[in-house]
This record gives structure tokens, C-alpha cells and sequence, in this order.
């Protein structure tokens, strides 16, 4: 597996070893991009930093919180409403967000004070609130502001407050991976164990790594409890304060985004003797495969059964109408730790795609063995990738669709590559047996948009067609179609809401008879 | 015979590789434990002598066997008509590999790294 250099990046020879393409017969121990090392530099780099990913990955999409960053506006602002963990308080979270607004003057003569006065302004301003995360930024770390202490005087000051400090400016660490490590050991060190949750069901699990991207989480925990399983805590999407407080009482951690937060399970399993079970939330065979695991582990797998067939007969039929209209098509996979993996593999075996590259802006190397390991021969993995070699990327491999943030996205656009937006999704859910559908109806939509046809043609030197008419996107995808798959009765496009996450909200203890009396009545 | 035991062998560890997240623990020693608890629960589930655990931890590891053993028998039907030695012969030579590919001959550097 030999390792690939960019034309665009041959002055910065160590980049070399960030990238490589996956021959035919070679495995993950001929060889591994490096990983999770600090950017080259001269390598403008899509990171973020080790703050940005305590703060915007993991610690915000709890809902029940004031978070504050003790810091200049700027750093607040670039992690505000930028990613949709949408959470059932009414998105709390995500409409308030507090920074101190350190200036020059406060680096001069410290923001102590300014950080308490600011901390219980926000108190005061949201009192039916009395939890909050106070996040370090490199500002506040760097003129050694004691934010720990600050903390501490407000909590004798506000009893019944309580606060989570989170040391991790933007320094520590190569990306924001280092965030998500620190932000996961503090939280078990100094919140978990410190509130006795009310057990309502004989199967108990923490939900770890899911981050409620337009409804995720709410997906699942409807799976879950319609086994009649309790979720004592979600690690964070849609997750309440003190419920992860509790985490020390489930009986099975379920692990989705290992990238960020498998170091909580590990803790949780050596000093709780939890076990740590990872798993797939996206494609029809992994979550599946995920939860009948689940099932097996508490020995209700009929429940889990009952779950797979019934979401399966609904949803197979549409996502197969798909299938039959992206075969062939060319992905590249380039989000930011996890989904590489979770997708590299089912997209391929269920959407029918090529997966062309892979690429990670933040993942370690052991994120590269499971994305490498699932994607196939030929695709071009490369770890924290500039614009450039990016660009240089779409260039050769001349994808149809990437998958990717926003800031690769735009220039993705500006080269007529259609992209979607793997951290906050385009029509989302994407996890679940419908959000499969809807994640392969995206992608139908992306590449056949009767727009983005249009967009390819350059007007400053291409023919315009004037004789033909407007092309629909059916009418692009079908062309090439046999009549028998065409007209298949079998198949259908997606046929769900425009919005899912209501109706999920709105059952009752009704739809799930397998939660037991005790847990229905707080339900209803 | 070598050859076809040996793509065998490759058949059962592919299909771990594509499908399976419990092989990539973040620690070599971790790994070691991960391979050597599922890939012997999945060896006595074939054998048809597993006993269910209790324990927590144990079942953690029994089903990710059992349902890793379940997709043998369906994917690679040719594995039911196998007696116990040759199971046992199968499923070490997969253990080996699995071990070679994600611990002694992985590039990962992390495995080992201390201060990680």
C-alpha cells in the first residue's frame, strides 16, 4: 500500500505520510497514513481546535446547561449554532450560548472577576437553569485565570448550582480530538458518581457518543424503548446534565462515536465494570447486527427482532429504489473522525456506491485501520487533509458526490462537485432504518440536481444548450434504467415527513408496552 | 489444501474487518483481549458448546460472537459442515491473523504509546 503524494503538496514532503491508496490485495498492516499528529506548517489545515471540540462536539449538545467560555467573543462565535444538535428542551442549548468577552485590558489585569460576575449573570438571566460548563480558552489559560476556583466560590455562593469545568484551551492538543479527550476524563473524574439515578427498567444503558445531529439520538432512544430498555444517560445529544451524572449505574455503555468518546467507556469500564459495546447507528445490516447485540446482551432479542423486521419491511423497499439509481456512482467519504468508518463499508454494500476516498481531519490511526479496513481496493485515505491536496483529490478522482463540512463543501461547490454535509446533514435524521432512506434520497437529490447540471456548464466558453428542455433529475437518474427496474412495483421513492422527530416526540407510553408500569407513568 | 484453508481464513477475517468495530480497541493490550475473548466465544458458539455467561463483561463479548458466529454460518454455509478440530483449526488460524493485522503488524503507532 504504497503512500501517495500530492502534486500540490511535493514542498512539504512530510505530508507524504498522511496519505495512502489502498492496492489491490493490501491490507491495514502494509500501510497507515500517520495520524494525530500536529499540522505540518505551511499545510493550512480544516482542524479545529482542542476547545472547539470539548466545547462544540461534546459538551454543548446537553440541553439542560448554561455554557459559558471564558474567553474572548471570538471563540464563542465560531461555536455557536454551527452544528444541528437539536435537543426536545425546545434547543435550549443552541438559541443561548455566554462568553465573557475578555478585551486587551483583561489579559493585562486578569478576567477573574469578570468571569464570576459573568457567571452569575447568567444565573440570574435563565434562574429555571442551575446547571452550567465553564470552558478554558487559550486567552483565559494562557494569563493563568484559576476558572476552577471561580467555579467553586459560585457554588458556595448559589447552592443548588452546580458546574463543570472543562480545561481545555485551544492549545492542548494537535485538533480538536484533544478536546474530546479531555472533556470525556474530566467529566468522569469530577461529575460522574455524584447523583443516584431512579432505575425503571431491568435493562439499563448508557447511549455514549451520539450527538443528536438533527434528531439522532431521538431515533434510537425509540428503538431502545421499544425493547423496553432505559436509557440512564445519552453522552451528549439531547442529554440532560445530571442523568450523565448517573452514568456509573447502567449496566452496558453503547458506544457509537468511538472517536470521541471511547475514553469515557474505557474509564467507566475499569472502575464501574461496565462493558463497552461499540456499535453501528447507520445502515440497514450494522444497526441491525447493533441492535440485536443489544438485544442478546439483556436476552431480549425477540424484542430486538420484532424491531428489525417490521423497520426493515417499511423502509428496505425505498432505500432499494435508491440503490438502483446510484450503483457505480463516485464518494468520497471526508468527514471529520467516525462516520468514515460507520459508512464506509454499508454505503457501498447498501447505496450501491463507490467510495473513492476516505479522509479524516481529526482522527487517530486507529480511526484509518477501521475506514481503511471497510473501504475497498483503490480508495485514497488521507489524514488532515489542506485545500489544496483536496482539491487536487476531486480533480483525479472526479467524485460525483463528498461528503464533508462546510468549509471543504464550499470549494467543493466551486468546482461543480456536489457536497453534503457529514457533521450536520442535509435533511437529517440520518441514523435509523428511515434515516438511511433519507441519507441515500440526499445524495440522490445532490447528484442529479437539475441545477447542479446546469452549474457544470461554463458560460464564458461552453455551448448552451438552447433546444432542449429542462432536465429532471428522474429523468437523468432513470436513463440508462432497465424497464423491469423502472417499473419495478416493488421499489419506491422515500415517502416519510418532511420532518420525523415530531411524531417521535409525541408518543406515549402507549407505543412502548415493554417499559415497565413504574417507567409508563413518568412517560405519559 | 493449504491454499483453500487459507482463503478461508481470509474469507471469516474480511468479514470481521468490514463489518466488526470490536477488533480496533485503542490499546494493543486491549486488542489482544478483545481477539482472543470474541474469537474464542465465536470457535465454542460454532463448536455448539458455549454456555451462556452471567457476567457482564462476558456477555459483552458473547454477543458480538454470537452474532459474529450466526453471520458465518449464513455467509459461509461450507462452515456448517465442519467438525470440531477443523473449526478449531479454522478458527485459530483466524485468531493468528486477526492478531497480525490489528496488533503485531499494525502501523498504528498509539497501540503502545504511553503517554496517549
Amino acid at each position: 500500500m504504497p503512500h501517495h503524494e500530492f502534486d500540490c503538496s511535493t514542498c512539504i514532503p512530510e505530508r507524504k505520510q498522511h496519505a495512502v491508496v489502498k492496492g489491490p490485495g493490501e491490507t491495514i498492516a502494509d500501510a497507515l497514513p500517520a495520524g494525530y499528529l500536529s499540522t505540518i506548517p505551511g499545510s493550512i489545515s480544516e482542524r479545529g481546535c482542542a476547545y472547539c471540540g470539548a466545547k462544540h462536539v461534546i459538551g454543548t449538545p446537553m440541553k439542560d446547561v448554561l455554557h459559558i467560555s471564558h474567553g474572548p467573543v471570538g471563540c464563542t462565535y465560531d461555536t455557536w449554532q454551527t452544528k444541528r444538535y437539536i435537543s426536545d428542551n425546545d434547543n435550549f442549548q443552541l438559541k443561548y450560548t455566554f462568553a465573557t468577552d475578555m478585551k486587551e485590558k483583561h489579559v493585562v489585569f486578569g478576567a477573574e472577576k469578570l468571569l464570576k460576575q459573568n457567571i452569575l449573570d447568567a444565573f440570574k438571566a435563565f434562574p429555571e437553569i442551575n446547571r452550567m460548563t465553564l470552558y478554558q480558552t487559550c486567552a483565559s489559560a494562557l494569563i493563568g485565570d484559576d476558572i476552577n476556583a471561580i467555579a467553586e466560590e459560585v457554588m458556595e455562593e448559589l447552592p443548588g448550582v452546580d458546574i463543570f469545568v472543562c480545561n481545555s484551551p485551544g492549545f492542548r492538543g494537535p485538533s480538536q480530538s484533544g478536546g474530546h479527550h479531555t472533556i470525556c476524563i474530566a467529566w468522569f473524574k469530577d461529575k460522574v458518581g455524584t447523583v443516584e439515578p431512579e432505575i425503571t427498567s431491568d435493562y439499563v444503558i448508557n447511549y455514549v457518543g451520539e450527538y443528536n445531529i438533527q434528531g439522532d439520538q431521538e431515533v434510537m432512544q425509540d428503538y431502545f424503548k421499544r425493547m423496553g430498555i432505559q436509557i440512564l444517560s445519552t453522552f451528549t445529544g439531547n442529554g440532560s446534565y445530571d442523568d450523565l451524572r448517573s452514568m456509573h449505574r447502567a449496566q452496558l455503555n453503547v458506544l457509537e462515536c468511538a472517536r470521541s468518546s471511547e475514553y469515557l467507556c474505557n474509564e467507566l469500564r475499569v472502575k464501574y465494570g461496565i462493558p463497552r459495546l461499540d456499535i453501528d447507528g447507520f445502515g440497514f445490516a450494522p444497526l441491525s447486527d447493533s441492535l440485536r447485540k443489544i438485544g442478546l446482551f439483556f436476552g431480549i432479542e425477540d424484542r430486538a427482532e420484532e424491531i428489525i423486521r417490521t423497520e426493515t419491511a417499511r423502509w428496505k423497499p425505498e432505500l432499494d429504489w435508491y440503490k438502483e439509481r446510484l450503483r457505480g456512482k463516485k464518494v468520497c467519504l471526508w468527514p471529520g473522525g467516525s462516520k468514515l468508518w460507520h459508512w464506509a463499508h454499508a454505503i457501498h454494500e447498501e447505496m450501491g456506491v463507490e467510495v473513492v476516498s476516505v479522509y479524516t481531519k481529526f482522527g487517530h490511526q486507529g480511526d484509518m485501520e477501521k475506514g481503511i479496513a471497510r473501504a475497498e481496493e483503490g480508495a485514497l485515505a488521507i489524514d488532515d487533509p489542506n485545500e489544496l491536496e483536496s482539491l487536487e483529490a476531486m480533480y483525479k478522482l472526479k467524485p460525483d458526490c463528498i461528503f464533508t463540512g462546510k468549509r471543504p463543501g464550499e470549494f467543493a461547490k466551486k468546482i461543480r462537485v456536489p457536497y453534503l454535509n457529514a457533521h450536520a446533514y442535509h435533511n437529517g435524521p440520518w441514523k435509523g432504518y428511515e434515516g438511511w432512506v433519507r441519507f441515500a434520497r440526499d445524495i440522490y437529490n445532490a447528484i442529479y440536481s437539475p441545477v447542479h447540471q446546469l452549474a457544470k456548464l461554463d458560460i464564458s466558453k461552453d455551448e448552451i444548450p438552447t433546444e432542449s428542455g429542462f432536465v429532471t433529475r428522474r429523468m437523468q437518474s432513470d436513463a440508462t434504467l432497465s424497464d423491469d427496474v423502472k417499473n419495478a412495483p416493488e421499489l419506491r421513492q422515500y415517502t416519510g415527513k418532511f420532518d420525523v422527530i415530531p411524531d417521535l416526540r409525541n408518543k406515549t407510553a402507549l407505543d412502548y408496552p415493554y417499559l415497565r408500569q413504574d417507567s409508563l407513568e413518568q412517560l405519559v | 489444501m493449504e491454499d483453500l484453508m487459507n482463503n478461508k481464513v481470509e474469507l471469516l477475517v474480511n468479514y470481521i474487518m468490514k463489518n466488526c468495530l470490536w477488533q480496533f480497541h485503542s490499546r494493543a493490550w486491549d486488542r489482544e483481549r478483545q481477539n482472543r475473548e470474541i474469537l474464542t466465544w465465536t470457535k465454542n458458539i460454532l463448536r455448539g458448546d458455549a454456555v451462556e455467561p452471567t457476567e457482564l463483561l462476558d456477555r459483552c463479548h458473547w454477543v458480538d460472537a454470537k452474532v459474529l458466529a450466526h453471520s458465518y454460518q449464513e455467509h459461509f454455509p461450507w462452515i456448517n459442515d465442519l467438525d470440531k478440530a477443523e473449526i478449531d483449526s479454522l478458527m485459530t488460524s483466524v485468531h493468528e491473523r486477526m492478531d497480525f493485522l490489528t496488533i503485531t503488524g499494525s502501523k498504528n503507532l498509539e497501540l503502545t504509546d504511553q503517554h496517549y
